[in-house]
């Protein structure tokens, strides 16, 4: 009679197993970032004052996920120095159809005609934005490899192999300063790092979340940026 | 030796996971996906409104437009604008002309007291999704078609637009995406009408008391009476069928 080891036995050998990976590839998971920031004006907020988050165009080929977008305007609005964040989707219809992708303006030399189209300026400040910032990058897969194969069966499942990926996040944000209709300068942030995902029997993803922390540093860059003295 | 009876359950359910997965798998290669849109948000625009009377008759693929295609060896594709195209054109127009009617078929618009009006179409409809394009996004554009008639009936205008909407798929699936993408692509197009129609057009110029006070004036009738200075030499061109440019 054939003997079938206990679950907990072989829940025992895959714990082992893990303990054994885990840390020798987390080490290896990691992700390298670059965060900086061009200033061309001085910057500052007041109370009441706000910001929005826009996405530059689709038209002109730009990419940036909603998914980053809402991340940067969540981590923006909370913590230390925490910025009051007008939702996108309230600023532009409020602005219907100023900021549509089409029609946005591309540079701070278009804001005084659109500031002096009907309603405009008057709408901005009822919505109490000071600065747009812009973003602009997204997150892409740069390299990869390894083999990774799966099979299931009616007795089970399975996977066996390695498999490696590399992203790249790289996104820049023009802040506009709608009160001096000037550019306030711009901060951008590159993050790389390496994902890993090894089976043996169970696969474990060690993924390099690079487009997260590019969201973090690049929020954190931004509320530096924009919340200094303005009078100083 | 006897097959227990056991034994020949365990065959039959197997045999039976085997034929399940197999329908589920061809059915999976087989699937087809219908998006509906509902009424889109546009909102209120922030436009001055163009000093004229003006009546707008939809066609009937207006109120129920539906566009199928198979994208080839994956998938079937429907999308049903529904209403959406009515619903749109309905409340651009009232924020862009001073007054502003919807006429019927039975209406003759020659016999109501306005300056011009306009029969929109829609030309088009194209989208990709990303298995065609190799990109993680849907896109849709929306070919329409605007004709302005005067006051009696001739035609003034006949501008082309091309609108466009794009949206990265999510998790939770194409069908939201394209939906999106629609919405955008009909966004687009309200935001260049309001940007662009009396530019490319000239429809402002239709204006019965403007025209009428052109005919009163002492001074030499203009060559084109109808255009206003500054009015586009589009809205000559755009009079000529098909031999338009493509603004969007």
């Amino acid at each position: 009679m054939k003997r079938v080891k206990p679950m907990s036995d072989q829940i025992d050998r895959l714990g082992k197993l893990l303990l054994v990976i885990l840390p020798c590839i987390v080490v290896s998971a990691c992700t390298t970032a670059r965060v900086e920031d061009v200033r061309v004006t001085a910057t500052g907020i007041l109370d009441g004052e706000g910001v929005v988050i826009m996405a530059r165009s689709y038209h002109l080929g730009n990419e940036t996920e909603d998914k980053f977008i809402k991340c940067v305007g969540a981590a923006l609005a909370r913590g230390a120095s925490a910025l009051r964040v007008v939702p996108n989707s309230e600023f532009v219809d409020a602005l219907f159809p100023w900021f549509e992708p089409r029609t946005a303006p591309s540079d701070t030399k278009g804001l005084p005609d659109l500031m002096a189209r009907p309603g405009v300026a008057e709408t901005i400040a009822r919505k109490g934005v000071r600065y747009v910032i812009w973003l602009d990058g997204d997150t892409e897969r740069v390299a990869g490899g390894g083999s990774l194969s799966c099979a299931a069966g009616p007795g089970g499942g399975g996977c066996f192999g390695f498999a490696w990926w590399t992203k790249d996040s790289k996104y820049d944000a023009a802040v506009w300063d709608l009160t001096a209709l000037q550019s306030a300068g711009t901060v951008s942030t590159d993050v790389s790092g390496t994902s890993y995902l090894p089976a043996i029997v169970i696969p474990i993803p060690l993924i390099a979340r690079t487009r997260a922390k590019a969201c973090k540093g690049l929020a954190d860059q931004l509320k530096s940026f924009i919340v200094t003295d303005e009078f100083a | 030796m006897q097959q227990s009876p056991r034994g020949c359950g365990n065959l039959t359910s197997n045999t039976l996971k085997a034929v399940l997965t197999a329908v589920f798998l061809t059915a999976l290669g087989a699937c087809s996906s219908q998006v509906t849109v509902n009424a889109p948000t546009i909102p209120d625009p922030l436009v001055e409104k163009i000093p004229i009377s003006v009546a707008v008759k939809f066609p009937d693929e207006f109120e129920h437009f539906v566009h199928q295609e198979n994208v080839i060896g994956k998938e079937k594709w429907t999308i049903d604008l529904g209403r959406s195209n009515t619903l749109l054109f309905t409340k651009l127009f009232e924020a862009m002309f001073d007054e502003f009617t919807v006429v019927d078929d039975s209406v003759d618009p020659r016999d109501l007291p306005i300056d011009a009006w306009i029969e929109p179409s829609i030309d088009a409809f194209e989208f990709s999704v990303p298995s065609q394009s190799q990109t993680p996004s849907f896109a849709v554009w929306i070919r329409y078609r605007i004709k302005i008639f005067d006051s009696e009936g001739n035609q003034f205008a006949n501008w082309p637009i091309s609108a466009y909407g794009k949206s990265l798929s999510t998790a939770m699936g194409g069908d939201n995406a394209l939906r999106r993408a629609a919405v955008l692509a009909m966004r687009d197009a309200a935001a260049l009408i309001i940007m662009q129609m009396d530019r490319a057009t000239g429809i402002s110029s239709l204006n019965r008391e403007t025209l009428s006070s052109i005919a009163a004036s002492p001074e030499p009738a203009m060559p084109e009476p109808a255009l206003p200075e500054g009015a586009p030499e589009e809205s000559q061109t755009t009079a000529a069928e098909d031999t338009t440019d493509e603004t969007g």
